[in-house]
């Protein structure tokens, strides 16, 4: 890790709670300090995150990390149990214990008997080494791996959304936007969205969905599970652009062997074609005017990078301008991983352009949070109905705000 | 869970580790000292900081102080420890990063040291020791470990100290008074001490959230320190003892007697007359001090969260009227506690004391005690209670005394006119 100005990477730690805290019918223990839970708890609040799993804390004193006793975990378990009666607590470690070598595992496989109407499932990831998107795969994994019971297929079709979490810039609004399509094109409903608007009673019944769209690579191996465990296909990828929804479209048709609607289909196209019609030649005399302008340059998750450029640069023949991704794992030979100094200093070496990023390179870049695209955020986020990235209607709103800018440039 | 025995007596305890959550699940918990210390740093002008711990501390902290940069060109920087340094400690990175942080322009840096760099046991003493003769940036710390006490409030009392650390002798300035309270005032109202003060000819230097890192430095020059704050008192008792400056505190004087001694120390040092300025609050709170045993005898009542001000004193306060505490919850065990516990403990009262950190379940618990009401705020209490009572007490002098008294005196006269009597 080392000096930062901006926030660092986040910790496994963090993006596990991230995961977990939409999650209804569900309480959560963080053995550890409580100043950490309380600000977490606001973070949530801040990011427009529900917190529907009840959240709490065991706080630490000297005594326990000297003595290493358990005390304090059995008796908060045992409270929290009497107090929400939840059908499942997560345990959550923290970085203190995990310094003193504190085995959560062991000490929930040691309780569980005591509390038969309750799964005690605890979480890993707590180390120094573990990053956000550890914590969100390995939570989205032991979710579906513990958590879904046998079932049949629902009769009429459902789909699951997996890796709809807080972490990921307008994730609600993403994952609104994916129903809307999915219930416009193929009549099919949501069974669980995983995790931004769930329950563990929803997480039960993903097994039987006849699909999982998988919104982000963290989410692949819960994905998997889910195939071997139910034989549910599954989808990865996010929808961008007006190509790049219809490719996705039709991924899922010639998985499900099933026709879309075509009336629904031909709205929505004829609905896109006609604003990008009026916008697209304007677009495009920007970029025969100053090039250099309207250079689109996207930082954050991978997966959101990878699908603004694509419909940006490929779809609508932006130029790219510098790109980057916000976890060292995910970088390839297309999109890098820039440390907080490099990509501070490719900010400040290119002055103009479309620049999408999270909330503090925008401000730091002095270009107000109109193209935020990803996280960390300097804002309040209380409103889930914003316009969304994915889909059609995330199109026409990328396209909106490409257009605006560069007009706001030229002025 | 129905019973208190996990809780220590007041007799019994010593330290912050002695003071037991009321309920083992804390929801939403209580703040870290961290959150203060970078609320009070962020408005000390010219002070720059360094938080020292895991990434939670570095992202979280980022909300109490949202710019890494200050208006006045301070930075607010963040180190955090890899996997490697949780184990063999931060020494070579972090003297790399404060030099990193003088040559963006930091004059002053604190460095806020957070759990894990505590529990390793990092020698921050001899990093600052061995690197401050290399900078021209003035250097402290302040270890703020939130395992070592519940909450928040050495957070605020161990920066003060830690200001402390950068001062230097002054040449004495008789018309000086250092004001060490909770928030600065820009205008006194004539009828609380500072103000009195303001229009006699003093100069008043608030050395709280808002005063600049030079107030800071400068403040060994004053005459007298006035301490309205307990987050002061630490800081008040090192300037004595380093630069002879005498003090007095109001923070948790409630009995008029003892106010009129405070107040006869400052006419004392200061060489003017105070306590004749404030007759008319004296005479009402002398007078409701007298007349309020009738009142008060025999009920017993919770102490839950009363803000910055010290619970035990203010229940040996309300012991002189009989006042049977039945519970008290403390922000902090200062160490000038075991000093009011004493004065309780020889009033006959020994009560169990907690922290409060889930509201919920603590209002459940405290159903099964026999109270007649609850000083202070708790959200869901099951029984009469005072929430307004923190921003009360978070004045002082006869006004306070006043004041308190006539607010419980009204409680309990609405719960007469309610139930016909108040519960004993």
């Amino acid at each position: 890790m080392g000096l930062y100005q901006f926030k660092p990477p986040a910790s496994g730690r963090m993006g596990t709670l991230w995961t977990l805290a939409p999650v209804r019918g569900a309480s959560l223990l963080e053995y550890g300090c409580m100043g950490h839970m309380l600000y977490a708890r606001t973070f949530l609040e801040r990011a427009g995150i529900p917190i529907n799993c009840r959240l709490h804390s065991t706080h630490l004193d000297e005594t326990d990390i000297a003595l290493g006793g358990a005390d304090r975990l059995h008796a908060a378990v045992s409270e929290i149990i009497l107090q929400d009666a939840p059908q499942v607590l997560f345990l959550l470690p923290s970085s203190v214990p995990e310094i003193i070598g504190t085995d959560l595992s062991a000490l929930c496989s040691e309780l569980q008997p005591k509390y038969p109407n309750t799964l005690l499932l605890p979480f890993g990831k707590g180390g120094f080494k573990s990053l956000s998107h550890q914590g969100v795969q390995d939570a989205l994994m032991r979710l579906v791996k513990f958590l879904p019971r046998k079932t049949e297929k629902t009769s009429l079709p459902t789909f699951n959304i997996i890796g709809s979490c807080a972490d990921l810039f307008r994730f609600q609004a993403d994952a609104q936007e994916i129903t809307r399509v999915m219930q416009g094109t193929f009549d099919m409903q949501p069974l669980c969205v995983l995790t931004s608007d769930t329950s563990v009673e929803k997480i039960r019944e993903m097994g039987g969905a006849h699909i999982n769209l998988v919104l982000r690579r963290e989410g692949a191996p819960a994905a998997k599970q889910l195939q071997k465990q139910f034989g549910t296909p599954y989808l990865p990828g996010r929808p961008y652009g007006i190509r790049g929804t219809l490719q996705w479209i039709q991924s899922i048709a010639e998985l499900l062997h099933i026709l879309p609607d075509r009336r629904f289909l031909d709205s929505q196209k004829a609905e896109s074609d006609r604003i990008l019609g009026s916008a697209l030649p304007m677009l495009r005399y920007r970029v025969r005017q100053s090039a250099e302008k309207m250079l689109l340059s996207v930082g954050g998750h991978a997966d959101v990078v990878r699908g603004v450029l694509d419909y940006g640069c490929s779809e609508l023949s932006l130029p790219r301008g510098t790109c980057w991704c916000d976890c060292p794992d995910m970088a390839d030979g297309e999109i890098s991983y820039l440390t907080e100094e490099q990509w501070t200093g490719a900010i400040q070496k290119q002055k103009g352009g479309l620049l999408m990023a999270s909330g503090e390179a925008l401000t730091f870049a002095g270009h107000g949070d109109t193209l935020q695209i990803s996280n960390p955020d300097s804002r309040w986020r209380l409103n889930p109905y914003e316009p969304p990235f994915v889909g059609f209607r995330g199109a026409l709103h990328l396209l909106d705000l490409w257009v605006n800018k560069s007009f706001q440039d030229q002025e | 869970m129905n019973d208190f025995s996990h809780l220590k007596r007041l007799s019994a305890v010593k330290t912050n580790a002695g003071v037991k959550l009321l309920t083992p699940a804390a929801g939403p918990g209580s703040h870290c000292p961290m959150h203060t210390a970078l609320a009070l740093s962020k408005q000390t002008a010219g002070l720059s900081t360094l938080v020292v711990g895991t990434p939670e501390c570095a992202t979280y902290g980022r909300m109490a102080v949202p710019q890494s940069r200050g208006k006045r060109g301070e930075l607010h920087w963040l180190y955090v420890l890899d996997a490697n340094e949780a184990v063999f400690g931060c020494r070579e990175g972090l003297m790399k990063a404060l030099e990193k942080m003088e040559n963006a322009g930091a004059k002053a840096i604190l460095l806020i040291v957070t759990c894990v760099p505590e529990l390793i046991g990092e020698d921050m003493e001899g990093i600052l020791h061995e690197i401050q003769p290399k900078l021209r940036a003035k250097l402290a710390f302040v270890l703020l470990a939130h395992f070592k006490c519940n909450s928040y409030p050495s957070g605020f009392w161990k920066t003060l100290l830690a200001f402390g650390e950068l001062m230097e002798g002054q040449p004495k300035e008789s018309r000086t008074v250092n004001v060490l309270a909770n928030v600065k005032k820009e205008e006194d109202s004539d009828s609380d001490l500072p103000g009195l003060l303001r229009k006699e000819g003093f100069q008043l230097r608030f050395l709280t959230s808002g005063a600049s890192l030079d107030d800071f430095l400068n403040a060994s020059d004053a005459a007298l320190n006035l301490v309205l704050s307990p987050y002061g008192q630490p800081l008040a008792d090192r300037m004595e003892r380093l630069f002879n400056i005498p003090y007095v505190s109001l923070h948790s004087l409630y009995q008029v007697e003892e106010i009129d001694g405070a107040f006869e120390k400052a006419e004392d040092v200061l060489r003017i007359s105070i306590q004749e300025n404030f007759q008319e609050e004296r005479q009402k709170a002398l007078c409701l001090q007298e007349t309020s045993r009738d009142w008060l005898c025999g009920k017993r009542y919770i102490l839950a969260d009363i803000g910055q001000t010290l619970p035990i004193p203010l229940a040996v306060y309300l012991a002189r009227f009989g006042m049977e505490p039945l519970l008290l919850h403390a922000e902090e065990f200062y160490p000038d506690d075991k000093g009011f516990a004493k004065a309780l403990l020889e009033k006959g009262y020994d009560p169990p004391v907690c922290h409060m950190a889930n509201p919920e379940a603590d209002s459940q618990l405290i159903s099964h005690l026999s109270a007649n009401f609850c000083l202070g705020f708790l959200p869901y209490c099951p029984i009469p209670c005072l929430p307004e009572l923190s921003g009360l007490l978070s004045g002082s002098g006869y006004r306070r005394t006043a004041g308190l008294l006539s607010t419980i005196r009204n409680i309990m006269a609405k719960e007469e006119e309610h139930h016909g009597t108040v519960p004993v």
